[in-house]
């Protein structure tokens, strides 16, 4: 696995041990961070924070053949907020689904790898959104059609907390709990971060799980950055029917790099010095 | 409590006049029997739409999303990701203004085969403005990969083949009744247009509702020995190079639409006319740059200039100019753009 001295070879199989997938989060933390520190660009603290869902859902949860992304019977991720590229794309390179070397050119101009996410990329991008408030409906869409076919794909969606203020979120939130689309499963990064601050200082959104239940979602609420915590709550999300889901996972910007934990900023810049001091912290905590 | 005397149905009209056809309600089924990827989804207008003969006959292929057009859009692109060919209904207003979005990114965007099905075209409505589409042609058409339909009465069946023919987004621009001759039917048109009548003296070009109209102006102008051609045009993007072929043969060239004669067919027109160096003295009868209102449709026609006699005099005002050997380029009409 990973290790300071010993570059990692990706792409990882997937695996069911939280241990192993602790060391990919890790993993894909450095990524983020060298990805960002290249130009300066690219949502660290959002990357570092969501890299544990991002983790258990590559590696641990959703259905897939990396050789084969557009594969019928894949399991679907949609990334609502579209804009959290760095641990996104860092996570498809590690599970096989994008070259590796692409990361180099993060944010690159020609390189398809933009700051928003865009299904130029390829078939693993599965809706182009970033513009926020649409994912949901594209994969209660997905859910629905997959549904109806009887196919056995599952669909998965990210939100952020602050996306939520958009009202395209609660159209389609009513639709799937209606329409008990039990093979969706919403994922939300609640980070607390949005442009212009704390999520509660621009628009309160709690109680967000009553507000899901209300609509008709089985909803749990949990600790976004402990993996066997997502493990359980998306695996009860598979195996409950007759309700969408809709998972709380309450996420620490910067996590796992102590310099950078707990700082809201959207669009923060990396300093070259303060990433090298970021990457210093996530390699001692392999030793 | 619950009056349990009268149910909604007493309160139907009465006035014993058949119920409109429902053409396009028609031509869904038809396709979907033929097509079992079809499904149609609506923002509770089901009626309106037509598409409750697609609920009653394939439930499970209908989609009610409720008054939430903006979701509904973006469904359908989840839809068409999973091998269906998602249409979506509501009023032509609705499915264009409040979606715009989520139909730019979720469906024109990746290029969907998914169709966009709005009724209640232009100022054809009492409901007034908050219901009148006057530029939904303009922004559907400013959407990269998508196609622009509006078929002329009796063209509908022809427009959703249309539609479907194309494997990508469309946007079907339908009315329910024609506020102009009803009884008006018009062949199927080829390569985007059909032409009704020829002349010699000037041409017009219309879409929708507007076709009858442009005829009745045609009439009128022949009774003055004025003889001018018609053409439906049903295809509006793209614009069917027959329109040019057509224009390079006439001196005067009117366009006729229910819509703002900002980014409609008339734009459409003018811009083929103008990178093409074809010079016509020409002029667009539509809404010019104004809101409406409520009110029965040969009033609002009437009111805003739309008409057959609004039409005949954009054709004389073309005419005199073209005779005085004036040309648009030389000498802008003052009335132009108000």
């Amino acid at each position: 696995m990973p290790h300071a001295s010993q570059p990692p070879r990706a792409p990882f199989p997937a695996t069911r041990d939280p241990a192993v997938l602790a060391d990919i989060a890790r993993y894909l933390r450095k990524q983020v961070v060298r990805m960002v520190a290249r130009t300066g660009q690219g949502y660290v603290q959002q990357g570092l924070g969501a890299a544990d869902i991002f983790t258990t859902l590559y590696f641990s949860e959703l259905n897939l053949k990396p050789q084969e992304p557009a594969w019928e019977d894949r399991d679907r991720f949609i990334l609502s907020t579209a804009h959290n590229t760095a641990i996104f794309y860092a996570t498809l390179a590690a599970r096989g689904l994008i070259d590796l070397a692409l990361l180099d050119t993060y944010c690159e101009d020609g390189s398809p790898l933009e700051i928003n996410a865009s299904e130029r990329l390829g078939p693993m991008i599965e809706a182009t959104c970033g513009s926020l408030g649409q994912g949901l409906s594209v994969g209660a869409g997905m859910a629905a059609a997959l549904g109806r076919a009887g196919r056995p794909g599952r669909v998965y969606v990210v939100l952020g907390d602050g996306e939520l203020q958009e009202g395209q979120v609660w159209e389609a939130a009513m639709a799937a709990g209606n329409w008990r689309l039990d093979n969706l499963c919403l994922v939300i990064d609640a980070n607390d971060m949005q442009v212009e601050g704390h999520v509660d200082q621009v628009q309160a959104n709690e109680p967000l799980a009553a507000k899901w239940e209300a609509f008709g979602w089985r909803t749990q609420d949990i600790d976004g950055n402990d993996i066997a915590a997502i493990q359980a709550a998306l695996r009860r999300a598979r195996d409950e029917r007759g309700q969408p889901h809709c998972i709380i996972a309450r996420t620490l910007a910067g996590k796992g790099a102590p310099t950078l934990e707990g700082i809201l900023g959207h669009n923060l810049r990396l300093p070259a010095d303060i990433a090298a001091r970021a990457l210093d912290e996530l390699d001692m905590q392999e030793a | 409590m619950p009056n349990d005397h009268l149910a909604v149905q007493d309160f139907t009209d009465r006035s014993g006049q058949q119920a409109a056809p429902r053409h396009y309600g028609e031509a869904l089924l038809a396709a979907a029997r033929d097509d079992a990827r079809i499904v149609a989804l609506t923002a509770d207008l089901t009626g309106p739409t037509e598409t409750d003969l697609m609920r009653d006959a394939m439930p499970e292929r209908f989609y009610q999303v409720g008054i939430s057009e903006a979701n509904m859009a973006g469904m359908a692109g989840g839809m068409a990701r999973c091998g269906h060919i998602p249409f979506i209904h509501t009023f032509s207003v609705f499915a264009t203004r409040r979606s715009y979005d989520q139909i730019a990114m979720q469906l024109a965007y990746p290029g969907l085969n998914a169709k966009i099905v709005g009724f209640i075209p232009g100022i054809d409505t009492l409901l007034g403005v908050s219901h009148q589409a006057i530029d939904d042609i303009a922004l559907m058409r400013a959407l990269p990969r998508m196609r622009v339909l509006e078929p002329a009465p009796g063209q509908v069946a022809h427009a959703v083949r249309e539609a479907l023919a194309y494997e990508g987004p469309v946007y079907l621009r339908l009315a329910r009744k024609s506020g102009g001759n009803t009884a008006s039917t018009y062949p199927e048109p080829v390569d985007g247009i059909t032409e009704i009548r020829q002349g010699g003296d000037g041409l017009l070009l219309a879409c929708g509702l507007m076709v009858p109209i442009a005829q009745q102006a045609a009439e009128q102008l022949a009774a003055q020995g004025i003889e001018v051609g018609v053409a439906a045009v049903t295809t509006l993007k793209p614009m069917s190079a027959k329109v040019l072929a057509l224009a390079k043969a006439t001196p005067v060239v009117v366009t006729v639409e229910n819509h703002s004669i900002i980014g409609g067919l008339g734009t459409a027109v003018a811009e083929l006319l103008a990178e093409e160096g074809v010079c016509v003295n020409f002029e667009r009868v539509g809404l010019r740059d104004t809101f409406a209102y409520g009110g029965t449709t040969p009033y609002l026609m009437k009111t805003f200039g739309m008409d057959a006699d609004a039409v005949v005099e954009a054709v004389l005002r073309q005419r005199r100019r073209f005779q005085a050997g004036a040309s648009n380029a030389a000498k802008p009409r003052d009335s132009g753009n108000k």
